[in-house]
């Protein structure tokens, strides 16, 4: 169990005036019985706990699905999904952790595994006899939306490949590609790459691993420490020499920048300083553009886009930056979802017993998408793992925004998802 | 007039006088105990949760340090479930240097209470939130103990060996025979306060265990008892900063006790006398005392959520002593009147703390055998009380249980756990006059909310509780063979859930005022607050008062002239010689 | 592309307020730290239940406003302007789909509390008007088994002995939901599926006499609201009324819910989980506000800002031990006595309420915060809602009414000041 100190975010449960917003927001505990809600598991059974105690009192924690909409609607600021999370590790502390939530929490070993053989590992993974026996042994819903392994190659491989496309310049930024864009979805961070060159940007990938939040969201803090350890070790000395850390994975970036550090109690120098130096995307294309140095010769895209905000995006605290820009797109359409949450949660619908309240959380946001119209194409949204879930219950694709945007300069083609040969635009800004 | 006849009559429904009627009812006696509210209204439910290892005693008073650590052993046997086996530190804070450290352990292993002194690391492993700048951590086998649970449980004890609990029964007069010389206390004449009847009851030995009330009671039968109210006041924050008791290593003094007990920390105390032990009042300084005290165990306490602030009085007895009550002694007093004043048949027992009560009673009863001149000897020490069984209580019992049989639904009280079933059956089998009665059994309102969603919620449960059981008055016997509901357990979610429903008796004490319930319990609440009322906990009483003034509007309900003996408790606070906050 | 207005506070007033300046064409941007106090009321519009230590309920608002403080919002904003607001935000509500309405000649409708008590409103929405005082049909109160914040017998037993005539009834709780544990918007949500609202009509059938209006938690849909009124009604063929609960407070997110589709529609953008920790001034002109991020502070510039943080309840006011009061954003100067025993009186339900919940920001007639001295701290800077000080309006019972009036008035000086200088948007015109 982490230590407590006086920035722990177990503190926070003395913000809590008992009001039933969070609870009144969840989207877990509106669909099943299994989850009382926020309040109850949070702040209330804080102070029920305690280090040392014969066993853990808690069962029904394990329901939140850490989607974090507790705490953007708290009129107080308690770290509600942050206890939750801590009190999850507490129980996997003391009783351990089944094989399936080891495995769930290890992405990147999986994908590296995966992507010796990407077309033998699809074809193993993705029949159904496999999925039944998956979900019979191991507990993972057959159902549930697993990503398939990139069959040409992973985004280094792409990096390595086209090493002298890639532009230099004095202006440099590194970007985080986490696992899903390394080893299923290359094609985003190609996306990314182009965009940041169209702007004048070198992009610098060195070395990083896992941020580590499915282990975070499973429970094994001590190993997610580790992979957070040796990402500030890698990535901070770049932080700290004014380069920005740049993520399309909007989970990645929020793990680096707070969940990691408050989960684990991580505030030493370097993780503050990689904290500090850490951004989305399109936070930081937002800041480029309120600067006036954005490049905005868009194209127009003549498409109607559901945009969904994931609640990993959300919990940046930093409004909803991708739908900001992509509103500078001529003749795009685009209409916000105000669902809650995917359900998918990270690695929490893929879980046999929560497939379905995942599914039941999710409706609204497919609901949604449906009352759009027959004349949408895509669905857009920054996380991987709500794009699987969005596709698997609207049957629609999803793209990232920053697709959109690689698209709108004309340097991507959204539906076969890779970039436009020879079209990189090497003239300077405006 | 209803009459009794026993034994023993004991005055006064504390953790002393349930001791005593416990004791003397294993021993074979009759036995019928009064309390002029209900039981723990005293000292016994004001106190700080602390079962001592008698540390705090071993270098200024050895003898109180023995009796502690004996009884200490004692209690965990016969009331395991009343104590949480928290420990406790003595810790060297920057300010206690000098040799009382090692006094302290010298003296401990001199009266035979296990010390040991253990690294600072393993310390602040297990309490992290300690000032990083203490020097030295001593380990002693203090506990936290909730006095409320132990007092029901000696109670049922009693209750099973054959005693009658009595209460809202209040003394009016000491029944006397005889004149000078042979004057003989023969019993008391007492009034049923929620039926407004006089009862009067006979009795060989009268026991005046009234606690910081014992002189009023003494006085009744012409006999002076001069009992020193020390009054102390208790500061409580909202979780637990510390799950160990944390103890100053110095002579003891203000504020420098840190003690965990069920989901708060509570820090204390003070010590002033006082002229009424009835009517206290907490002065401010009384508060920064507390919380400068606490920030030196536990750096930025003041900071943190401050929950309540409440005043208890020590019953202090020092024969012919007039000086400060800091320093008054805390050794139990027995006084036997017949050799004292020359009455006979009447005891006071006096003085002494919590952690003594059953060695205590031991002495007043073996004191009673001797009058009545037989000789039982005492049981008390190897019996456990109901609900011992279930082993020493552990902070996420409550939650556990509401976990494993899905109890959400029912939950009245959030903050504390506790569920509906628990009120019914705490409300038709304890007495309850006020929501104050019911908090003591069950902690109703004793949370962050401190009442703001569980008075309204209390309030319409027992409303339906009423009418259930006036359309149910004629179906009797048992439903399902489900358990009836037993008071050792009255903490417990599960066991209320399981148990046959409750019904409220015909004869029992009328509930049917609920706007009463509502107000008092609203105001009761207040007054713990309002010393301590500043940053968060304001933010909380400010959306209580948004549920009680904008929602239900409870300032304008009809029966506004209705009193309890719980008004008694706010009026004081709107009389005119009362603090004003603004003239 | 700046901001005109950044409202900080996405209470009924910072909602209020926004809608009033995107109306006039500003652009407006909402930041708040959570939701508001919406989510806890009992979503009636209360302008004046009580004054001072009166034991009766005030009975013509707009009559007795000079009996307030003289430096209270209602008393700067004028009988006639806050009256007028009132009149505004009705309209701008039906427009949203939520109809409130009041007594023609302005005198508060009472109608039961959860306890019930006899509660003074100035507008009730649709779904509470059946509970008039002074409607003479007797009443049911309906309840379930089980429901933790609802007691009819309780409201009965009260309205009874203040000569209402009125009788109770419990349902099961199957009537509502197989599920055990669900508070009262799960319920509402619950309730607009026709099985369920089929369930509850045949339900009540069985216990509701002829001519009885029947009394319910307010759990009657949220989005379908009108919908479940509807069916109830034209069903049993009666007067349906709800009565509010503990919160979550249903009718309250029903209207919380609407403001924010209004202002969407209105190209606002309500950001929430946005907490504002520090800002920048220069020569008394805020620059920007910053509020708390996962890692940077975000920076929020705007030409004008507008302050609705709602006081001690919203978050808007901190204070500690050491007695000291504050403002969270701006560090405004508060008119809290300074002396923390000073702050609260011994009764909690004393009927002239508490000196420290009476302080606040004071301001002057354009609703600009305002130093002792009486002079403006900061250039561009209004204040609205229940941070105001000299005014209580929770003991008051006028948490709607100073909000809404104060964030018209508010946003009313703003736009003086955005069209006294150059500017070539059209507006309709107001007259104040």
């Amino acid at each position: 169990m982490a230590p407590l100190s006086w920035h722990s975010v177990d503190l926070t449960l003395d913000e809590c005036i008992k009001c039933n917003i969070c609870t009144s927001h969840c989207p877990v505990s509106a669909v099943t019985d299994l989850f009382p809600g926020p309040k109850y598991v949070g702040p209330q059974a804080q102070r029920f706990r305690e280090n040392g105690q014969p066993r853990t009192p808690d069962h029904s924690v394990d329901y939140c699905s850490g989607c974090r909409v507790c705490n953007e609607v708290c009129p107080t600021g308690v770290k509600i999904a942050e206890l939750n999370a801590r009190a999850r590790a507490q129980i996997v502390a003391e009783k351990g952790l089944p094989l399936r939530n080891r495995l769930l929490g290890r992405n990147e070993l999986l994908g590296k595994l995966g992507s010796f053989a990407p077309a033998l590992a699809n074809f193993g993974l993705h029949n159904p006899l496999s999925r039944l026996l998956a979900e019979k042994v191991m507990g993972i819903a057959r159902h549930a939306p697993l990503p398939t392994w990139s069959t040409s190659g992973t985004f280094r491989d792409w990096l390595r490949r086209t090493r002298d496309q890639r532009l230099k310049s004095s202006k440099k930024v590194v970007y985080f590609h986490g696992c899903a864009t390394m080893y299923y979805e290359p094609f985003i961070g190609k996306a990314a790459v182009v965009v940041l060159e169209h702007n004048g940007y070198e992009v610098i990938v060195p070395e990083q691993n896992c941020c580590g939040l499915p282990l975070l969201s499973n429970g094994e803090f001590n190993v997610a420490r580790s992979y957070h350890r040796s990402n500030v070790g890698r990535l901070a000395g770049y932080a700290r020499a004014g380069l920005p850390i740049v993520g399309t994975s909007t989970s990645c970036t929020l793990t680096l920048k707070e969940e990691a550090p408050e989960l684990l109690d991580y505030h030493d120098e370097p993780a503050t300083t990689l904290k500090l130096g850490t951004y989305d995307i399109f936070e930081w294309l937002r800041e480029r553009y309120e600067a006036g140095e954005l490049r905005t010769d868009f194209q127009p895209l003549p498409l109607k886009l559901p945009y969904h905000a994931p609640c990993q995006q959300r919990a940046h605290r930093i409004g909803k930056p991708a739908l900001e820009l992509m509103e500078l797109i001529p003749e795009l359409e685009l209409a916000e979802s105000h669902a809650r949450c995917c359900g998918i949660a990270g690695t929490y619908g893929y879980k046999i017993e929560k497939y379905q309240i995942a599914m039941d959380v999710g409706a609204e946001l497919f609901e949604f998408v449906k009352a759009q119209g027959r004349d949408v194409r895509y669905t857009a949204c920054d996380s991987e793992t709500c794009r699987w879930q969005l596709e698997h219950g609207t049957a629609l694709p999803s793209r990232h925004p920053i697709e959109i945007l690689a698209a709108a300069y004309g340097l991507y083609d959204l539906e076969r998802r890779d970039v436009i040969a020879g079209k990189r635009d090497r003239s300077e800004k405006r | 007039m209803k009459r009794y006849s026993t034994d023993v009559l004991v005055i006064g429904g504390g953790s002393t006088g349930t001791g005593v009627a416990w004791d003397a009812a294993l021993r074979g006696l009759r036995v019928i105990l009064i309390e002029k509210r209900d039981l723990t209204h005293g000292t016994t439910g004001r106190y700080h949760g602390l079962l001592h290892s008698g540390g705090r005693y071993a270098v200024k008073d050895p003898q109180s340090a023995i009796e502690c650590i004996e009884e200490n052993r004692i209690l965990r046997r016969t009331h395991t479930h009343c104590i949480e086996d928290t420990g406790g530190f003595f810790v060297v804070t920057p300010e206690d240097e000098g040799d009382y450290p090692d006094r302290f352990k010298a003296a401990c292993a001199r009266v035979g209470i296990p010390c040991e002194e253990i690294p600072l690391k393993e310390a602040f492993r297990r309490e992290p939130l300690l000032n990083p700048r203490i020097s030295r951590v001593f380990e002693v086998p203090d506990a936290s103990a909730d006095s409320f649970l132990a007092t029901h449980a000696t109670a049922q004890a009693a209750r099973q060996a054959g005693a009658q609990i009595l209460v809202y029964h209040e003394v009016v007069d000491l029944l006397t025979e005889g004149g000078d010389g042979d004057r003989r206390v023969v019993g008391a004449r007492v009034r049923d306060v929620v039926r407004g009847e006089e009862v009067c009851i006979d009795a060989a030995i009268t026991v005046n265990a009234g606690g910081a009330w014992a002189g009023k009671i003494a006085a009744m039968a012409g006999i002076p008892v001069n009992v020193i109210p020390g009054k102390g006041v208790m500061v409580a924050v909202n979780h637990r900063l510390v799950n160990t008791v944390i103890n100053r290593c110095k002579m003891p003094s203000d504020g420098d006790i840190l003690v965990p007990v069920h989901t708060v920390a509570i820090i204390g105390t003070t010590d002033e006398r006082v002229a009424d032990p009835e009517m206290l009042t907490i002065e401010p300084w009384e508060v920064e005392l507390m919380l400068q005290e606490g920030d030196k165990l536990v750096p930025g306490l003041s900071r943190s959520r401050i929950l309540r602030a409440w005043a208890g009085v020590r019953p202090l007895y020092q024969e012919g002593y007039t000086g400060e009550s800091r320093n008054a002694t805390r050794a139990l007093a027995l006084l036997d009147h017949r050799q004292r004043d020359g009455v006979f048949g009447f005891l006071t027992i006096t003085g002494g703390k919590w952690t003594t009560f059953r060695l205590m009673a031991e002495k007043t009863v073996d004191k009673v055998c001797e009058q009545l001149g037989t000789n039982r000897p005492c049981l008390t020490a190897t019996t456990p009380v109901p609900g011992a069984e279930q082993g020493y209580y552990w902070l996420g019992h409550r939650l556990h249980e509401v976990e494993e049989a899905r109890l959400q639904g029912d939950l009245i009280c959030e903050c504390e756990l506790v569920t509906r079933t628990m009120i019914e059956q705490a409300a038709a089998n304890n007495p309850t006059v006020t929501l104050d009665d019911l908090r003591r059994d069950v902690r109703l309102g004793m949370g962050p909310c401190q009442g703001g969603f569980c008075t309204f919620r209390a309030v319409g449960v027992l409303h339906e509780l009423r009418l259930r059981t006036q359309e149910e008055a004629q179906t009797t016997g048992d439903a399902n063979g489900e358990p009836p509901w037993n008071v050792a357990y009255m903490q417990s979610p599960r066991q209320a859930f399981q148990a046959k429903p409750a019904a409220l008796g015909l004869n029992h004490s009328p509930l049917d005022n609920p706007n009463l319930l509502l107000r008092d319990f609203l105001q009761e609440r207040w007054r713990g607050l309002r010393p301590v009322l500043w940053g968060r906990q304001l933010k909380q009483e400010r959306l209580d008062e948004l549920i009680y003034l904008t929602i239900m509007n409870v300032d304008h309900l009809p029966n506004d002239g209705a009193a309890s003996p719980l008004t008694a408790f706010w009026q004081f606070d709107t009389a005119p010689n009362a603090k004003e906050a603004d003239q | 592309m700046m901001l005109d207005l950044l409202v900080i506070g996405a209470g009924l007033a910072g909602l209020t307020a926004a809608l009033r300046a995107a109306e006039a064409g500003l652009r407006v941007k909402v930041i708040s730290k959570g939701m508001g106090a919406l989510y806890w009321t009992p979503g009636t519009i209360d302008v004046l239940g009580y004054i001072g230590a009166e034991e009766r309920a005030v009975q013509r608002p707009w009559e007795r406003l000079d009996e307030l403080p003289a430096r209270h919002p209602y008393r700067i904003v004028g009988a006639g302007r806050a009256q007028a607001a009132l009149e505004w935000f009705r309209a701008c509500a039906a427009e949203l789909g939520l109809e409130y309405n009041g007594r023609e000649d302005g005198s508060n409708v009472f109608t039961p509390s959860p306890v019930g008590a006899w509660r003074p409103s100035y507008l009730l929405p649709a779904g509470q008007r059946a509970g008039d005082a002074e409607d003479d049909r007797p009443m049911i109160i309906v309840g379930f088994q089980g429901m933790r914040d609802f007691y009819p017998h309780l409201i009965a037993s009260n309205l009874k002995a203040q000569g209402q005539a009125v009788r109770f009834a419990m349902l099961p709780w199957s009537v509502l939901s197989e599920r055990r544990d669900r508070n009262t918007v799960q319920l509402a949500e619950a309730l607009e599926d026709p099985k369920t609202q089929q369930r509850l009509i045949d339900a009540l059938r069985l216990v509701v006499k002829p001519g009885e209006r029947i009394g319910l938690p307010a759990i009657l849909g949220r989005e379908a609201h009108s919908q479940v009124l509807t069916a109830l009604a034209q069903e049993l063929n009666t007067a349906v009324f709800e009565i509010a609960t503990l919160p979550p407070g249903v009718p309250g997110i029903r209207l919380a819910t609407a403001l924010r589709r209004g202002l969407e529609q209105c190209g606002v953008r309500v950001e929430i989980g946005m907490e504002a920790i520090d800002f920048h001034a220069e020569d008394g002109t805020i620059e920007f506000v910053e509020t708390a991020t996962s890692a940077r502070p975000l920076k929020h510039r705007a030409k004008w800002f507008l302050l609705a943080t709602g006081g001690v309840l919203g978050g808007g006011f901190d204070s500690n031990h050491e007695g000291r009061f504050w403002e969270t954003v701006f560090d405004l100067p508060l008119t809290t006595p300074p002396d923390r025993q000073q702050w609260f009186r011994p009764l909690f339900l004393d009927p002239q309420g508490h000196p420290a919940l009476r302080g606040g920001v004071a301001v002057n007639e354009a609703f600009q915060p305002i130093d002792a001295a009486g002079n403006v701290v900061f250039n561009n800077l209004w204040a609205a809602g229940g941070l105001l000080a000299h005014a209580d309006p929770i003991a008051e019972r006028s948490l709607e009414g100073v909000a809404i009036a104060s964030a018209v008035a508010a946003v009313e000086a703003i736009k003086a000041q955005a069209f006294a200088r150059v500017d070539h948007r059209a507006f309709p015109s107001e007259t104040p």
